[in-house]
């Protein structure tokens, strides 16, 4: 077998040189001592190393004869087999030698010195990751700075050099602070949505939680719950844990637990303001009385289970000009000025509807609507008129005078006075057409008229003012100075005041009148004819309550509002209520603390 | 002394184990239970507040669970410090670590709470998502550190990496050689395989071990169907170009293996930077707006 052995070296100018020789033998052997076939002055090479030698079928078998490996594509091995035909690389020490055959050719053996560890190094970096992708640190810093500049720089040096604006709720200034969209934590409510994109409305300054007074720029108009240290005083003590959170948030400026922020929490979501429920209510008023002492009313808590008794506002003494409040725990007696049995007026079988029944204005025993207007806006009723509700059948007629008959103004004793004493003192006749003689002059004549003192005028003024006069049918007979009067009819507008009550709400679909206002039964005036607790929650329970047909749950807010605890009917125009002054609000008293 | 065998053994048992047992089983899973505690807790105080009129961060248990979810990720965030500085012992790296892996994902229950359950496009959320980012990598780090190393093994077939160089060397270097015969079409194919960088390919080639426009794989294709004559040239060059694939694809699952082993840290890393940006955005925005 022959092996053509062919060593490369390069002379110093970088120059190839190119020895060949072949060797005729069945192996050679390779190695540092000289003897070897092929000698590799190389220490990392043994004296006697490896040896090749034909394997038969054309293979050359290599093997190890120092008892160190070689290299064979890349791999230390102890022996291996090759086939020249396909060529294979064997590494010893720097020396690197390609084996290789052309067909029946010598087994020709390349040796070349390679430089040691070219570049390894730095090519087995190219095994990391790191090598395809922007470096960790780089990546983490601009990221950071990335966040940094544009969610925290941006909003804060907007927000420190903008000029501020006063709030005004009729025109909202657009947001003058950039990227600050990105600190909110939710939407704003639908009340406030146009708010969205104006953040420093409220949050007017850095590190400061939004203050009452900020609120207050637009809803100036708002009333008090109560003053406030009497508020602070009447709340409920905290948890542990609220009250760690308010120690510390009033350390930093939070206005405390009646600032208007900590009932109205906003960012909760693009949601109607819903009415505060009723723990909220009776975390204070349930056990109030404990705290504040000195308060009129009683606690409540659930308006099924623990609710005061009703106290209705009404005139409780003929003449009175104040509204007396009572309970209907005290049995309360109305007194309005008037009589009128409400039995009789409503009862089917009694005179009184067979009279209606005749009037073609009634045509059928009365109801409640005959004499009760209800108002436009659903709310109440309009006071009775007497002319409308009550003269068909209680007349005032009391002179004729041709073909008509003259009633007496009602409302006003004076007006009675003058009506009756201008009554015609004496009956004549009618005034005919065609030729007559005047007759006698003689009463009853045509042209008689009595000059003398109207006696017949004074006993009729009289007559009405008596209890069993015209007038005193309904009213009470009085005297005022010595002449003879009536008592002033003193009926208030609205009976329950504190609470919020629609008659819209409770229409004939929902109770007849009669099944809270017992008129049908009602024998005097001084019935108070308000419907009390317990008719109302007939149908009406706490808001725990489970809903039925019958039972509607009802929480507090369904009849009382938190900010106009004391005047739920106040007039849009009216705004200079109790409790609701100019300084005396949340805000006012707390910029004067600050001050 | 009796004392002294005894307490020769619990040095020993200390070292013992400090030596063989896994960071995960450190102490019995003393950190599994810690966090499992801490998660327990942090659900049954969620569960017991009924805040009105949503659950929120800015409630006094969501400042609480804010303020342990910050100092948590500003302290997982350190074990980049603490790796470092190996020291044995109470706090021992491997302590470290183990409390790192178990508090980390406590996080997520800790996080999630303090949001209440509100996300948004937001800086508040973008912490969230960052903070949840970290964790997933990081549980995806555990596994494949778990699962891959041994895979790794295997493939290297007992070869270093430098080896795994060094052998496609010697492919090149002969089939530089064996190509000479071959006429311009097929030597432009050879070239093109020899001077294509062994390492081409970007991170999803490495991920998916997918490399289309190996030009290897190319020349071979384009190689003329074997003739079946071993001493034809043509024949050897697609005999070697047939191993330097093979070599190829020992390295690139290799490269596989390391890209999925180590993609996680360029996400964790990365990730807990912007996220620390990001909390400290979040907490200012909202005091600054308070």
């Amino acid at each position: 077998m022959a092996f053509l052995i062919r060593t490369i070296d390069f002379t110093a100018a970088g120059r190839e040189i190119i020895r060949d020789r072949t060797v005729d033998q069945s192996e050679i052997s390779i190695g540092r001592a000289s003897e070897n076939d092929i000698a590799l002055p190389d220490l990392a090479v043994e004296q006697r190393h490896v040896r090749i030698s034909d394997a038969g079928t054309g293979k050359l078998a290599i093997e190890s004869v120092g008892g160190l490996g070689f290299g064979i594509n890349g791999r230390t091995e102890m022996r291996a087999e090759i086939d020249p035909n396909v060529g294979t690389e064997l590494s010893l020490g720097s020396s690197r030698l390609a084996i290789s055959r052309d067909g029946d050719g010598p087994v020709q053996i390349v040796i070349k010195q390679v430089e040691k560890d070219e570049g390894a190094g730095d090519a087995i970096q190219g095994f990391a990751l790191a090598s395809t992708l922007p470096s960790k640190r780089l990546m983490a810093w601009g990221l950071a700075a990335a966040i940094i500049i544009l969610l925290l720089s941006v909003p804060i040096i907007t927000h420190l050099t903008r000029t501020p604006v006063e709030n005004d709720p009729e025109n909202l200034a657009a947001g003058q602070v950039r990227f600050d969209s990105t600190w909110s934590t939710g939407d704003l409510s639908m009340a406030h949505h146009d708010l969205e994109d104006n953040c420093e409305a409220c949050h007017a300054t850095p590190f400061v939680s939004v203050q009452d007074e900020t609120c207050l720029t637009c809803h100036e108009e708002l009333g008090d719950h109560a003053e406030m240290p009497r508020l602070a005083e009447g709340m409920a003590p905290f948890g542990t844990g609220d009250a760690i959170q308010w120690q510390i948030a009033e350390t930093l400026g939070k206005e405390g637990p009646l600032g208007c922020v900590s009932c109205h929490s906003e960012h909760e979501g693009a949601v109607e303001l819903k009415a505060a429920s009723e723990q909220f209510c009776s975390d204070c008023h349930n056990g109030l009385d404990t705290r504040l002492t000195n308060v009129s009313f009683g606690n409540a808590a659930d308006f099924g289970k623990k609710h005061p008794e009703f106290r209705p506002q009404f005139y409780a003494a003929h003449f009175d000009t104040e509204l007396t409040r009572v309970s209907f725990d005290d049995s309360p007696v109305e007194q309005s000025g008037l009589i009128f049995p409400h039995d009789i007026h409503m009862d089917a079988n009694s005179g009184v509807a067979r009279m209606a029944i005749s009037l073609g204005k009634y045509g059928a025993p009365l109801e409640c609507s005959n004499c009760h207007e209800e108002e436009e806006d659903g709310y109440g009723f309009a006071p009775v008129e007497m002319e409308s509700a009550c003269e068909s059948c209680h007349s005032l007629v009391f002179d004729r005078n041709g073909p008509n008959f003259r009633s007496l103004r009602h409302g006003d004793v004076d007006d009675l006075m003058a009506d009756l004493a201008s009554m015609d003192r004496g009956p004549r006749s009618a005034v005919v057409s065609g030729r007559g003689r005047p007759g006698q002059f003689a009463r009853g004549g045509r042209y008689y008229s009595n000059f003398g003192r109207p006696m017949s005028a004074y006993i009729a003024i009289n007559r009405a003012l008596e209890p069993t006069g015209v007038c005193g049918e309904c009213h009470i007979p009085t005297s005022t100075n010595g002449r003879r009067n009536l008592t002033p009819v003193n009926l208030p507008d609205r009976f329950l005041m504190r609470g919020h009550f629609t008659h819209e709400a409770h229409g004939d679909d929902v109770a007849e009148c009669t099944d809270c206002h017992t008129a049908d039964t009602s024998g005097e005036a001084t019935d108070l004819l308000i419907p009390d607790l317990d008719s109302c929650r007939d149908c009406h329970q706490g808001e725990t309550a489970t809903k039925t047909e019958e039972i509607t749950p009802s929480s507090c807010a369904m009849c009382h509002g938190y900010h106009t605890p004391t005047m739920p009917w106040r007039p849009d125009d009216h705004p200079n209520l109790p409790g609701n002054g100019g300084n005396d609000s949340v805000a006012a008293i707390l910029g004067s603390l600050r001050r | 002394m009796a004392t002294a065998p005894n307490n020769r053994f619990n040095q020993d048992e200390r070292r013992r184990n400090a030596d063989h047992v896994s960071f995960l089983k450190h102490k019995k899973f003393r950190w599994l239970w810690i966090a499992v505690l801490l998660c327990m807790a942090s659900i049954a105080g969620y569960a017991l507040i009924d805040q009105e009129p949503r659950p929120n961060g800015g409630s006094w248990y969501g400042y609480t669970l804010g303020t342990i979810g910050l100092m948590l990720i500003v302290w997982l965030s350190l074990l980049g410090i603490r790796k470092r500085k190996m020291t044995a012992g109470q706090w021992s790296l491997k302590a470290w670590t183990s409390a790192h892996v178990y508090l980390g994902l406590a996080l997520i229950v800790v996080g999630t709470l303090h949001t209440g359950f509100q996300v948004g496009w937001n800086v508040h959320t973008l912490a969230y998502f960052l903070m949840l980012t970290v964790i997933i990598s990081g549980i995806y780090g555990v596994i494949v550190y778990a699962a891959l190393p041994s895979t790794l093994s295997s493939n290297r077939n007992e070869l270093t990496r430098a080896q795994m160089l060094e052998a496609l060397t010697a492919l090149d270097r002969q089939l530089e050689s064996a190509a000479q015969p071959l006429d311009r079409q097929q030597s432009d194919l050879v070239i093109s395989a020899l001077g294509q960088d062994v390492f081409y390919g970007g991170l999803f080639a490495r991920l998916a071990g997918a490399y289309p426009r190996c030009a290897t794989n190319r020349a071979l294709k384009s190689l003329p169907e074997t003739s079946g004559q071993t001493d034809d040239p043509e024949e050897r060059v697609r005999a070697l170009l047939t191993k330097r694939s093979d070599q190829l694809g020992q390295i690139r699952r290799h490269l596989r293996i390391r890209a999925m082993l180590e993609i996680w840290l360029f996400v964790h890393i990365p990730a807990t930077i912007a996220l620390l940006a990001a909390l400290l955005a979040h907490v200012v925005s909202v005091f600054f707006y308070w």
